[in-house]
């Protein structure tokens, strides 16, 4: 068995695979080329992409099989949390400044309200062959589902061509299947410990080793605003309009695949740990991970039950 | 009381006086200043390329009216006055302008030899004043000018505007963040690849015209390139230097020149912090730039922006195969990250703008500017160690006395 590594950009973000082959089964140019081909779909980052289109769209968009995925998990996520993660938090995201283009000014209340009338996953129907919107200012944005969907995708190729032993990382989401050789060892997988600021290089917080699953991470660490009164996450609450108000740092989510695990982890963070960790109960097939603040500053970790036996 | 005192005394304590009388001047608000009895009467001294530069950015400004201009080369003169009011007075000497009462502040952009008995005369006549960088031609005249501004009670500026620039505001405040960790050293450069002159129709005119050539009025690249770059260190450090050495000579442009045309010194400041800075006049790749060394990064300035690039952290490597976390945007990965600076779709002005601002609003508000007669005196007397240490091949350490 040799190892074959593959780096490389992405998404606006770095992506990287590592597998183990006999032989060289797969080459970076086929891995660009499906990045590029999911971009066309999903990338609010790409004019002319389906979701812009979608989003500039007065009623209804025609879809392909990449967008229909990615809006169905994304509203049975919703859905199952309560619109904790909602795709059409867009328009708010938007005016906080964590859209394509900058902000000068916050959005004052008067903004916000009008604005939550055009979020709500309630508001969009989906068909294999289309997506419709109640309203033309509904306007999605799936780059907190996109990536582990990309992982997907890319770790299917990898198994259509036989590579049954890999790792596949685009932007701090995994999944991982096999054993890594000489060693016939799973693979293992740091959690990066939250950084000040966005240029800090981390450390890693734990190593875990999951078997063949997915995990991924959402931060409220890297991507925020500053202003006058601090910090504002890019984690905006689909209910209230404002950012999250959560204690948790970072949430990590293991799961069978990184569509799910990435569409959740979102979700959890915005909850809040209370709130998430009573949600897990009734969710065996997830396992959770946590680095938050205690009301006195202090940052501490905690994990689901079912999440320790990962940890090594 | 005639118009010219009765005005020059509104100006001198306006914003008290408007504010007593429950009205606020524009200027107060905003920058408009549309009365023209708001605007501060400007003469500048010295208008070659430096003193037409500011005239240039003057002319836009509504805080000044240039009135006055002074120069002894009768080019430069027209120049300038081309730039100010069309009934601006010109001079060749500048004692004249100092003494129309009806000016209330002076620009000063000669050679440097001249900074101090032009900034001294100007002082008496009463006038608040924009000194040029670097401050004075040696030590002596640092330390007497300190005396001599905080006894006039009148406004003094240096001309280092990057002090009011918002790139180097927010690269203190990521400083004081600890985004680069522990700093331990500046590498500073400003380099060009020129042999510095400008061109001289008459042969007598040589040494006024390219005095930067000659130690006689200046300190060479030290005292007219350098400076800036020593004045960030110490306003970034908040500090000055403790003692310096240094290496140099007239090794590539052998014209007859006395200043050095390479000079590269070494700072030490306190807590063991180190800026290397240099001129070298025979290469311009990254012609002005500040490198400041921590051990969690480097930050890069440049010209009109700074780059953050992270030191990679190995712990990851070899003990685990992925790592799962916050996406990382694409550029932070091993190559510079540009730093943000001022709001987003704010205009970016000129650095000196917002010095020239500053400078109008300390005449009218009586505050001393942040680059001061102290700043100014900390830059000129690390400037002259640095060129003693070259010129004696020996360490020069900073004295007690000079910051007495």
């Amino acid at each position: 068995m040799q190892l074959f590594r593959i780096k490389g950009s992405a998404q606006g973000t770095t992506y990287s695979i590592t597998y183990f082959s006999p032989k060289e089964k797969v080459r970076k140019v086929q891995i660009d080329s499906i990045f590029k081909r999911l971009d066309e779909s999903l990338s609010i980052y790409k004019p002319g992409s389906l979701i812009n289109r979608f989003n500039e769209s007065e009623n209804e968009t025609a879809i392909d099989g990449h967008f229909y995925e990615v809006v169905r998990k994304a509203l049975e996520i919703s859905q199952k949390t309560d619109g904790a993660f909602d795709i059409t938090v867009y328009p708010l995201v938007r005016a906080w400044g964590f859209g394509t283009v900058e902000m000068k000014d916050l959005p004052d209340s008067a903004q916000i309200k009008a604005l939550l009338d055009c979020v709500g996953s309630g508001k969009l129907t989906l068909t294999k062959a289309k997506l419709s919107k109640a309203n033309p200012c509904t306007k999605i944005d799936v780059n907190g589902i996109a990536q582990g969907y990309s992982v997907d995708v890319v770790a299917n190729f990898l198994e259509a061509n036989s590579i049954l032993d890999y790792l596949v990382e685009v932007g701090g989401e995994i999944r991982v299947k096999g054993r890594k050789y000489p060693e016939k060892e799973q693979m293992a997988i740091g959690i990066e410990t939250p950084s000040e600021n966005e240029f800090e290089r981390a450390g890693i917080q734990k190593v875990i080793v999951i078997g063949d699953r997915a995990v991924t991470t959402s931060g409220s660490y890297r991507k925020f605003r500053e202003v006058a009164t601090g910090r504002i996450s890019h984690i905006i609450d689909p209910h209230t309009g404002f950012p999250a108000q959560t204690n948790i740092i970072s949430a990590t989510v293991v799961a069978k695949d990184a569509l799910t695990a990435d569409g959740y982890d979102n979700a959890l963070l915005a909850m809040g740990l209370k709130k998430a960790l009573t949600w897990l109960a009734n969710r065996p097939d997830l396992q959770a991970y946590f680095i938050y603040k205690k009301p006195n500053g202090v940052v501490s970790d905690t994990a689901t039950a079912n999440f320790y036996p990962y940890i090594r | 009381m005639n118009d010219v005192t009765s005005r020059r005394q509104f100006i001198a304590t306006g914003l008290t006086a408007a504010a007593g009388l429950g009205m606020l001047p524009a200027w107060a608000s905003g920058r408009a200043a549309s009365n023209p009895a708001d605007k501060i009467r400007l003469g500048i001294i010295g208008t070659g390329s430096r003193g037409a530069g500011l005239a240039t950015l003057i002319r836009e400004m509504p805080d000044f009216d240039l009135v006055a201009c002074c120069d002894v080369i009768p080019e430069n003169l027209q120049k300038g006055l081309s730039l100010a009011r069309k009934d601006a007075k010109g001079y060749t000497d500048y004692r004249k302008l100092l003494d129309d009462k009806s000016i209330d502040a002076v620009v000063i952009a000669t050679p440097l030899y001249l900074h101090y008995p032009m900034a001294v005369a100007a002082l008496q006549a009463g006038k608040h004043i924009y000194l040029e960088k670097s401050m004075t031609y040696d030590i002596p005249q640092a330390i007497d000018l300190v005396k001599k501004v905080k006894a006039s009670g009148l406004i003094f500026q240096i001309g280092y505007q990057y002090r009011y620039y918002g790139l180097y505001h927010r690269v203190k405040e990521i400083l004081n963040q600890n985004w680069l960790g522990k700093v331990t050293h500046f590498e500073c450069q400003y380099n060009r690849n020129s042999n510095w002159r400008f061109p001289v129709k008459d042969p007598k005119m040589e040494r006024a015209i390219n005095w930067r050539m000659y130690r006689e009025y200046c300190g060479g690249p030290l005292s007219e390139l350098c400076a800036h770059e020593i004045d960030v260190v110490n306003y970034l450090l908040d500090s000055h230097p403790v003692k310096v050495v240094g290496l140099g000579g007239i090794n590539y442009w052998k014209d007859g020149r006395d200043t050095y045309d390479n000079i590269r010194t070494v700072y030490d400041y306190p807590n063991g912090v180190k800026a290397s800075v240099t001129s070298v006049l025979s290469n311009a790749y990254n012609g002005y730039s500040i490198r400041i060394l921590g051990d969690k990064a480097t930050a890069e300035i440049l010209r009109d922006k700074a780059l953050i690039y992270p030191e990679t952290i190995n712990n990851a490597k070899g003990v685990v195969d992925g790592v799962t976390g916050a996406t990382i945007a694409v550029t932070t990965q091993g190559q510079g990250v540009e730093l943000k600076f001022g709001k987003p779709g704010e205009e970016s002005l000129e650095p000196t703008v917002y010095a020239l601002q500053d400078f109008a609003d300390c005449v009218r508000t009586k505050k001393q500017p942040i680059s001061n007669v102290e700043t100014g005196r900390d830059g000129s007397i690390a400037i002259h160690m640095g060129n003693a240490a070259v010129d004696t091949e020996s360490v020069q350490y900073w004295k007690p006395e000079y910051s007495a």
